[in-house]
């Protein structure tokens, strides 16, 4: 070889490999850029608006309904002695019944626990998106995706995860929820969306009459001929990428969701569904989420309850519904530990809600003569949020009310550190700003 | 008389050179053409509503009450995979007996109308050249797999993403 071929050879390779990125067999353009904290994350979005005062602070009745009663309502998360009067946040004929715990070691114990965080906005979908995208951005409106990339877009994007390895469950089709599993931002978008199911719907009564009796098909005599000619035919018409309806998954993994589909019938028949002990509201949302975990040991899967929301017009249905959303925290995490050998030990679980709630109360009373509370003033912006598993320091408190320490949206880049993309996050300039991963927090 | 042989001449000229009256054409003859179009300009997708009135209107021959295409709706909604839980819902009808659905003989027998047919059916639309040849090749190949039946081809043309638009 001539020295100027050579020389311009060996220039044309060093340009293309700086220039180029290598693809990994995963998938990924890069190698990750820190090592995995775990490998999995379960993101609890413990929503609805939770009052800073009824639930960490433990002020129970005193700073709410001027009733000198005070405790605990959230005993798996939380270490606190419960009240001691005016029981009525249990279960049965005026909630008189406490649930019984599940977890033997508080949630706080386990893991880090941050009691004054500070929320982006007072509004549920203001809140939630901050909560997926870690995006500081308030002003989003209702009926359009998120503006900003998701937490399953980066999950899926620099983690070179597939689609099954994504999920969004969520509690209803309220409230665009469903919209939430992807943002519409041009370099990211639906092609790394999560998989989406709001259980209630697509295994309720609906779900039932609808999907119940679908057909089985032989994957190689049925379904390999039928997703040719449908890939045959969707590679005749070319859809813009902003046209695409929802996420894709490929064929193998549309055969394994349409087969989850059918056995979720089959085992809630046969009453074989992972449920809390004690059902009702966020609970089967919970228990939904336990059997995708279940099945399909996704890297990330996030969960939405709202069930404390009634709190607008029914203070006592909001304190029963938080500590039902503690039990059913509790029993999802313990499922986690005890059940999915394969998660076990390599999973961490985050949870925060995705706005407070007023400090003053509105004037709707319940039938305990109980004040509602709605949410939006500065006082909903005060939440406490948590993480717990491998590497999540244990029995640990950050921040009080005097010294607020973190941001809700800090929990995206805290999944991006744990999966192992933090900086390739950092990178992409669409999150907020002053956000950090909560190690730096500690 | 040169004079008048003039004006006879130019009479002559004059009559040959006359406006005529045009021959009115009084019948139209249609050329036959095709209505159907391609697929170039469906850029607007229905929603689920319209997709699944249209859809069982075309498998059972009536249409859904709107109680059904309501509900089905919000199961659509409650999937992230849009596609997928169509095709769930699709597999769904096909198991019911009110599903109207051409032969596997006549498939097999007449494979090129079979294409045709199923193409304006789902699409609107004749298949290109290509298209046909693809489909009659595939279907011929498959005529050994006893489950291989018209229900797996209008499956496929109800899941894909052409039939989402419009």
């Amino acid at each position: 070889m001539k020295r100027r071929e050579f020389v311009k050879k060996a220039a044309t390779l060093t340009a293309g490999s700086l220039v180029m990125p290598y693809l990994l067999p995963s998938g990924r353009l890069f190698a990750k850029t820190n090592a995995p904290l775990a490998e999995h994350v379960v993101y609890v979005i413990f929503g609805g608006g939770l009052r800073q005062q009824d639930s960490i602070l433990q002020r129970y009745l005193a700073d709410s309904q001027n009733f000198a009663a005070e405790g605990n309502l959230l005993h798996n998360m939380l270490e606190g002695l419960p009240p001691t009067s005016k029981i009525a946040y249990g279960t049965g004929e005026g909630g008189t019944t406490p649930i019984p715990k599940i977890l033997s070691k508080t949630i706080q114990k386990q893991g880090t626990i941050f009691s004054e965080m500070r929320a982006i906005s007072g509004g549920h979908y203001g809140g939630l998106n901050s909560l997926v995208t870690g995006s500081g951005v308030a002003g989003q409106g209702l009926k359009v995706r998120p503006i900003n990339p998701t937490v399953f877009e980066y999950a899926r994007r620099f983690g070179g995860f597939k689609a099954t390895d994504t999920w969004f469950i969520g509690n209803s089709i309220g409230n665009s929820l469903p919209l939430l599993n992807s943002s519409n931002h041009p370099d990211f978008g639906l092609p790394y969306g999560a998989n989406f199911f709001a259980p209630n719907i697509t295994f309720g009564s609906d779900g039932y009459a609808t999907l119940q009796n679908a057909k089985i098909y032989h994957p190689q005599e049925e379904l390999e001929p039928m997703y040719k000619m449908k890939n045959f035919l969707d590679n005749s018409f070319n859809i813009k990428k902003g046209d695409m309806p929802g996420i894709k998954n490929t064929d193998d993994e549309r055969t394994k969701i349409k087969e989850f589909i059918s056995n979720t019938f089959i085992r809630q028949a046969a009453g074989q569904l992972p449920m809390p002990p004690v059902g009702g509201g966020d609970g089967a949302t919970m228990g939904y989420a336990a059997e995708v975990l279940r099945v399909f040991k996704p890297k990330l899967l996030v969960v939405n309850m709202s069930g404390i929301d009634g709190c607008h017009s029914n203070f006592t249905g909001y304190i029963q519904a938080m500590h039902r959303a503690d039990h059913a925290l509790g029993f999802l995490w313990n499922y986690i530990e005890t059940q999915i050998p394969e998660m076990s030990g390599k999973t961490i679980m985050c949870f925060v809600p995705e706005c407070g709630r007023n400090k003053d109360h509105n004037p709707i009373m319940d039938a305990n003569d109980w004040y509602g509370y709605d949410h939006g003033d500065a006082n909903s912006l005060r939440v406490f949020g948590g993480m717990v598993g491998p590497n999540v320091p244990a029995n640990l408190m950050v921040g009080n009310e005097a010294n607020p320490v973190g941001k809700v949206t800090d929990f995206n880049l805290t999944i991006a550190e744990i999966l192992g993309y933090k900086n390739e996050v950092q990178g992409a300039g669409l999150i907020d700003s002053q956000a950090k991963s909560l190690f730096e927090r500690i | 008389m040169p004079i008048f042989k003039i004006a006879v001449f130019s009479l002559a000229i004059l009559f040959f050179a006359q406006c005529k009256k045009e021959n009115l054409i009084t019948n139209y003859e249609v050329v036959e053409t095709a209505t159907f179009g391609n697929n170039l300009n469906k850029d607007k997708d229905k929603t689920n509503i319209e997709f699944h009135s249209i859809l069982t209107t075309n498998l059972f021959q009536k249409p859904s009450s709107i109680n059904e295409l309501t509900r089905t709706d919000r199961v659509i909604q409650s999937c992230g995979d849009k596609t997928l839980i169509n095709e769930v819902i699709i597999s769904n009808y096909m198991n019911t007996s009110f599903v109207k659905l051409p032969t596997r003989k006549f498939m097999l027998d007449s494979t090129e109308k079979f294409v045709t047919d199923t193409y304006i059916r789902f699409f609107i639309r004749r298949p290109t050249e290509a298209e046909k040849t693809w489909f009659i090749n595939f279907i011929n190949s498959n005529k050994a797999n006893p489950n291989f039946r018209p229900e797996l081809v209008y499956s496929s043309f109800s899941a894909s993403d052409e039939y989402m638009f419009y």
